[in-house]
């Protein structure tokens, strides 16, 4: 069946499409984005600013190479939490809680330097792969109390993941202004600064360089995990259909918990290059919504993991244009923000014409 | 003592009332199967239009202005949630983004100058700059106040504070007694059927949603003019999520959402008491933090098939519908 509107000059028909074309999904994508900087023209000229102007600064972030650095270390905590919503949003399970679970992983990071700085705990060589693997797996957890309380308990997972953000956020703001204070921080809400051995800067000594390819190397893994691996295929079906899961004997409940565990372990590890990599130690609030980016990130990239790490540094790009925007035109950041949630709301509306066609048709009375 | 329990009190239902008149239209949105999750957003575009109407025309502006721009928003989400029938969540989720934006922009300082004197040109130059607006005077009501205790706490408030007095029994009525309150709680419980006795999903769907935007632009205005006017960005700071999460704790019940509403305003007063008494300097996260954990444990209460049955959780929230098979 089909919705049919009919005129006096023909009739409009909006049907399913039986397949997903995909050039009609690139020509949406592009669409989404020139509309959105459109929307956002229209809006800053409405407001008497030169919105070419304010889009010459903004493109700079792309070009000129200290904001570009910066675009691509905004981008790495984007890119890793959006790889793992992506997983996540692939068998259906909506996990919003990116935010929280990189919070987790700020701490992991940050509780496992503070035990190797006050107590001496662990070699020096050790740190990194200690704090990454804790950080993956305390983002892991956290993104698993949702999924467990998911598959057992059927609690649904879009509130609890939201919840537990601001849990996440109110127990760094608790360790930071309590017991991890740095003691010489003249009372600053401040952890110590990581020493040198614990940022990622392995790559020509720049947090961009590493992080970047640790993005690159993320995506080929869940590439890889997605594609060639048991769990990947499993997490495929239930997404496509749980009944056909059933049927075909896959333990749902393992695999939504083990995929769960995988999506909030990447979003652990964007905490961690929040604070290794970014900031160099942990404050509160530290990260600027990266969590809730990353969704609008896998959205624009489809869930495909080579587009994610394209599509963060877009992002990226984006949070670094909207400081020079506001430093250098007084216009406020809060505009890239308004671009975001535009190309976001457009996209969304984007999947309605992926999925339907709209058939014009012409003739006297409508047939 | 007697005057700090007060104070205490009336500061609960300050705070609660912000609670209160967003989870009042959300439960109406959820009722019906729309799950609103632009309640943030919408919140504060509320809040940054009553601060601009305010200074530029004055209270009632503000809140008419308010009111209008959350049916608005929520218009949106209707039509992308209800015709197009796309993911509720993420559709909620980008209007939040997008009111947190646009309420970043327009009161920035030097936009909002430019608003401010396109609304209203004869505006003095330190209306422009200020940061602040008059807040909603409180009005003692006569005899009412004069209760001991009771009084102080509960009748010498605003007039927003009294309309949610007002608003949440009268929605109660609505949902649970009337011909419209069954047609919509029978859209969120299985649209097909409703359809099938001939109630309009779609429509009830866009009430519900447009009332949802609302009371949320409502409760944005009443945290700006009538709780704390002063502009700060992202003013809301998740406010809207606890909404959301008392709409649960209320097992979407308008008059059970009062009680909620003053339990999380209380928690969040009695947060700020400590501080002040430097009272374990500790606590008051873990206190921030009872909201959503009870809410989590909320919702795993109602996660039991013999409690939703009991309570009438929307069976068809958050699922689109259409009268297609697919």
């Amino acid at each position: 069946m089909s919705l049919k509107i009919r005129t006096k000059f023909g009739s409009i028909k909006i049907e399913r499409r039986l397949t997903y074309p995909r050039h009609i999904s690139i020509l949406t994508t592009v669409l989404a984005i020139l509309l959105s900087f459109a929307a956002v023209a229209v809006i800053l000229t409405l407001m008497g600013i030169n919105a070419f102007e304010a889009f010459a600064v903004m493109a700079r972030a792309f070009i000129v190479p200290r904001l570009l650095f910066e675009s691509v270390k905004q981008s790495i905590p984007i890119c890793l939490s959006a790889l793992g919503i992506a997983i996540a949003f692939k068998m259906n399970f909506w996990n919003i809680g990116a935010e929280g679970q990189i919070y987790m992983g700020m701490i992991a990071a940050t509780g496992v330097v503070l035990l190797h700085v006050y107590y001496g705990a662990f070699n020096e060589y050790l740190l990194l792969p200690l704090m990454t693997i804790s950080s993956f797996l305390l983002g892991g957890v956290w993104c698993l109390i949702t999924s467990f309380l998911k598959s057992k308990l059927n609690v649904n997972e879009i509130l609890t993941t939201l919840m537990l953000n601001y849990v996440a956020i109110l127990i760094v703001d608790y360790l930071i202004h309590g017991p991890w204070r740095d003691p010489k921080g003249y009372g600053f809400p401040l952890s110590i600064a990581f020493p040198n051995y614990a940022k990622f800067i392995f790559v020509l000594d720049s947090p961009a360089y590493t992080g970047l390819l640790i993005s690159i190397l993320a995506a080929a893994a869940v590439f890889f995990v997605m594609k060639y691996t048991k769990i990947g295929f499993e997490i495929n079906v239930v997404g496509h259909s749980l009944n056909v899961a059933k049927y075909a004997g896959i333990n749902v409940s393992r695999v939504i918990m083990l995929g769960s565990f995988l999506s909030g372990g990447l979003a652990g590890i964007g905490g961690l290059s929040i604070v290794s990599g970014i900031i160099g130690r942990l404050r509160p609030r530290a990260s600027p919504g990266y969590g809730y980016t990353a969704i609008i990130v896998a959205a624009l990239a489809g869930l495909n993991p080579w587009l994610i790490v394209v599509a963060s540094l877009f992002f990226g790009g984006l949070l670094t244009a909207g400081e020079s925007l506001q430093a250098s035109m007084n216009v406020p950041k809060a505009a890239t923000q308004m671009i975001q949630a535009i190309i976001f709301l457009f996209i969304l509306m984007g999947e309605f014409f992926k999925r339907y066609q709209i058939i014009f048709e012409r003739g006297g009375n409508g047939s | 003592m007697m005057e700090w329990i007060e104070s205490v009190l009336h500061t609960t239902v300050q705070m609660g009332t912000v609670y209160l008149l967003a989870s009042l239209g959300e439960i109406y949105a959820e009722r019906s199967g729309i799950l609103n999750l632009g309640l943030e957003g919408i919140m504060i575009m509320g809040a940054a239009l009553s601060f601009i109407f305010t200074i530029a025309y004055g209270y009632f502006a503000a809140i008419l202005m308010s009111i209008i721009v959350g049916v608005l928003m929520s218009l949106i989400l209707a039509v992308m949630a209800v015709h197009m029938r796309l993911n509720q969540v993420v559709t909620g989720l980008a209007l939040t983004m997008l009111g947190l934006g646009l309420s970043g922009f327009i009161a920035f300082p030097e936009i909002r100058k430019r608003i401010l004197l396109a609304l209203n040109p004869a505006l003095p130059q330190e209306a422009l700059m200020t940061q602040e607006a008059p807040k909603l005077p409180e009005i003692s009501l006569p005899v009412l106040s004069n209760i001991p205790l009771i009084g102080e706490s509960f009748f010498s408030h605003n007039v927003l504070v009294y309309f949610s007095y007002i608003a949440a029994p009268i929605m109660w009525y609505i949902l649970f007694k009337t011909r419209f309150g069954l047609s919509l709680r029978s859209v969120g419980e299985d649209p097909a059927t409703a359809d099938s006795l001939g109630v309009n999903v779609y429509l009830v769907r866009y009430s519900a949603t447009m009332v949802s935007g609302g009371f949320a632009g409502l409760a944005g205005a009443y945290l700006f003019i009538g709780f704390h006017p002063f502009w700060q960005e992202g003013l809301t700071a998740g406010k809207g999520f606890i909404a959301l999460a008392l709409v649960i704790l209320s097992t979407w019940n308008p008059l059970r959402a009062i009680l909620g509403a003053y339990l999380f305003g209380g928690v969040e007063t009695i947060q700020f008491r400590l501080q002040l008494f430097g009272f374990g300097a500790q606590s008051p996260y873990f206190l921030a933090m009872l909201p959503y954990l009870i809410t989590i444990l909320t919702l795993i209460m109602i996660s039991f098939e013999n409690v939703r049955k009991r309570i009438g959780v929307p069976a068809s929230l958050g699922i689109p519908y259409s009268r297609e098979q697919d």
